[in-house]
């Protein structure tokens, strides 16, 4: 490796900072023109339970880095990962993620049904920001990793769940992002596939892309990341070695019990 | 620019849309384009003996009207819910979201096109001469284009926000069907509401149509100025609204 290189592959890919996220959970819910008229009639205020998701929340991610992010249920991590991906609009803070970025926060977004798998790989490749030339360029890849060469012609809703799965893994990762965001989409599929993915998410981590990796498996995040972040209740509370945070995690389990 | 940056994402969720619209049934494209055949015909017989019409053309003249009315109806309407209809496209990625009601706009426009089509085909086989002026045909649809696309823009995002907005919306269309000169000749609305009464863009939209195609005479210039003008107004407009509302899309979807 050049020097050139290493000092690249030490820039900042991810670098959130201050990144705060407010939900207002009203206590009875508007959703019409109807009901919003007849509250002003009434008189009364709309009620908000608020809910602090993040809670100035300050990290950086180095390129090429695999970034693990922990915690329990609640804590903010799919919130966290959404900002990110520019889904979500923090409320306060921002984030900087450098190149393309590719979200895998639920796989198959926008398949549908009444189209065959070849139009769905094309509408979902799209969808994950793959240009037409890149998708025939890599149609036949995508149909081998899927294992559904003679399905090609078939409409998506004569297949089975699995297969589904297995064709959206198959064209998302075919995206080549420079950051990945990949939120526990990874359990699905047999033991096989999900042994082909993981494969898969090694071989982009050897590529030196930037992953974030949620994921509530502390397995899987002890073997793929070197860092880690303990989230709960929105707030950091520990980053760094992924096996002292996880400890941690540990330790704050047995507090909450 | 969104546009060009997205433009195959645009095709395809275009396209997919078409497919989808026109594969649900074998007749699927032919029913598309004999509703508003079917349609003009009832109209025809309904409302040809209540005005004694002096136009010579009234069936073409009712048909002109509705394929206007379709795309302004089907346009804004399905470009209303194309927001909240993909849930999956607001908070599961990232794509701009407006591209959601630019393809749902556009497949409306094809299938516009396409009825257009068979409105050509009509003209002349009931021997209407299709003069020059059939050129000006094009540039003066895409300013449609322009004003559904800005209204679908509001309509989508406050449909995230109130869900009865369609309902409304339905009504909406329904008077607006009955405030355009699509079943009626405009000569029976009195002359001092003329003035109110052509303000409508829809209206303009017709009576270019009508003049261009059918009648082979060139519009006022005036109406271009004001279909463009009323056109780049309403997406001023309805780009704020968007713009403000969807910071909140992927929580309200």
């Amino acid at each position: 490796m050049s020097p050139d290189s290493t000092a690249q592959s030490h820039d900042v890919s991810i670098l959130a900072e201050h990144l705060s996220k407010l939900f207002r959970i009203p206590h009875e819910r508007k959703l019409t023109i109807y009901e919003h008229l007849v509250g002003v009639l009434r008189g009364s205020h709309q009620s908000y339970d608020e809910f602090l998701a993040l809670d100035d929340v300050s990290f950086s991610v180095r390129r090429g880095e695999t970034f693990g992010v922990i915690g329990p249920n609640g804590s903010g991590k799919s919130t966290l990962l959404k900002v990110l991906a520019g889904i979500l609009y923090p409320d306060n803070g921002n984030s900087k993620v450098q190149g393309k970025i590719a979200a895998f926060i639920e796989l198959g977004v926008g398949f549908q049904s009444d189209l065959t798998a070849k139009d769905n790989i094309f509408l979902y490749g799209a969808i994950m920001g793959l240009s037409k030339r890149e998708i025939k360029d890599r149609y036949d890849e995508i149909l081998n990793f899927s294992e559904l060469k003679r399905f090609e012609h078939m409409r998506l809703k004569n297949f089975s769940s699995g297969m589904v799965v297995r064709l959206a893994f198959s064209t998302a990762i075919q995206t080549d992002p420079d950051v990945l965001l990949v939120d526990e989409v990874l359990a699905v599929g047999d033991e096989y596939f999900q042994k082909k993915c993981m494969e898969k998410i090694n071989e982009l981590r050897d590529n030196n892309k930037t992953i974030v990796f949620v994921s509530h498996s502390l397995d899987s995040v002890n073997k793929l990341c070197s860092r880690c972040l303990l989230l709960d209740k929105g707030k950091i509370v520990q980053i760094g070695e992924t096996s002292d945070v996880i400890e941690r995690y540990h330790q704050l389990t047995r507090e909450h019990t | 620019m969104w546009i060009t940056e997205y433009r195959d994402l645009i095709e395809i969720l275009t396209i997919s849309d078409l497919r989808i619209k026109y594969q649900s049934s074998v007749l699927g494209f032919a029913w598309s384009l004999v509703n508003p055949l079917f349609m003009m015909l009832i109209l025809y017989v309904v409302f040809s003996n209540v005005f004694h019409v002096s136009e010579n053309n009234f069936a073409l003249y009712i048909l002109t009207g509705i394929t206007t009315f379709r795309f302004f109806s089907n346009g804004t309407s399905q470009g209303m819910t194309s927001i909240v209809l993909k849930p999956g496209l607001v908070n599961k990625v990232f794509i701009p979201r407006q591209i959601l009601v630019f393809s749902s706009v556009l497949s409306n426009f094809i299938s516009s096109l396409l009825e257009f089509c068979v409105l050509f085909i009509l003209l002349i086989f009931f021997g209407v001469q299709l003069s020059f002026t059939a050129l000006i045909f094009p540039p003066v649809h895409v300013m449609f284009f322009l004003i559904v696309y800005a209204l679908s823009l509001g309509l989508s995002s406050l449909y995230v926000f109130y869900r009865d907005l369609n309902q409304i919306w339905e009504v909406f269309l329904q008077a607006a069907f009955f405030l355009s000169p699509i079943v009626y000749p405009i000569t029976i609305i009195p002359e001092k509401y003329l003035q109110y009464y052509m303000l409508n863009p829809v209206t303009i939209l017709m009576e270019t149509f009508r003049d261009i195609l059918i009648h082979g005479i060139s519009p006022p210039p005036l109406w271009f100025l004001y279909l463009l003008g009323s056109g780049i107004l309403l997406l001023i407009v309805c780009r704020f609204i968007f713009n403000r509302l969807e910071r909140r899309f992927a929580e309200e979807v």
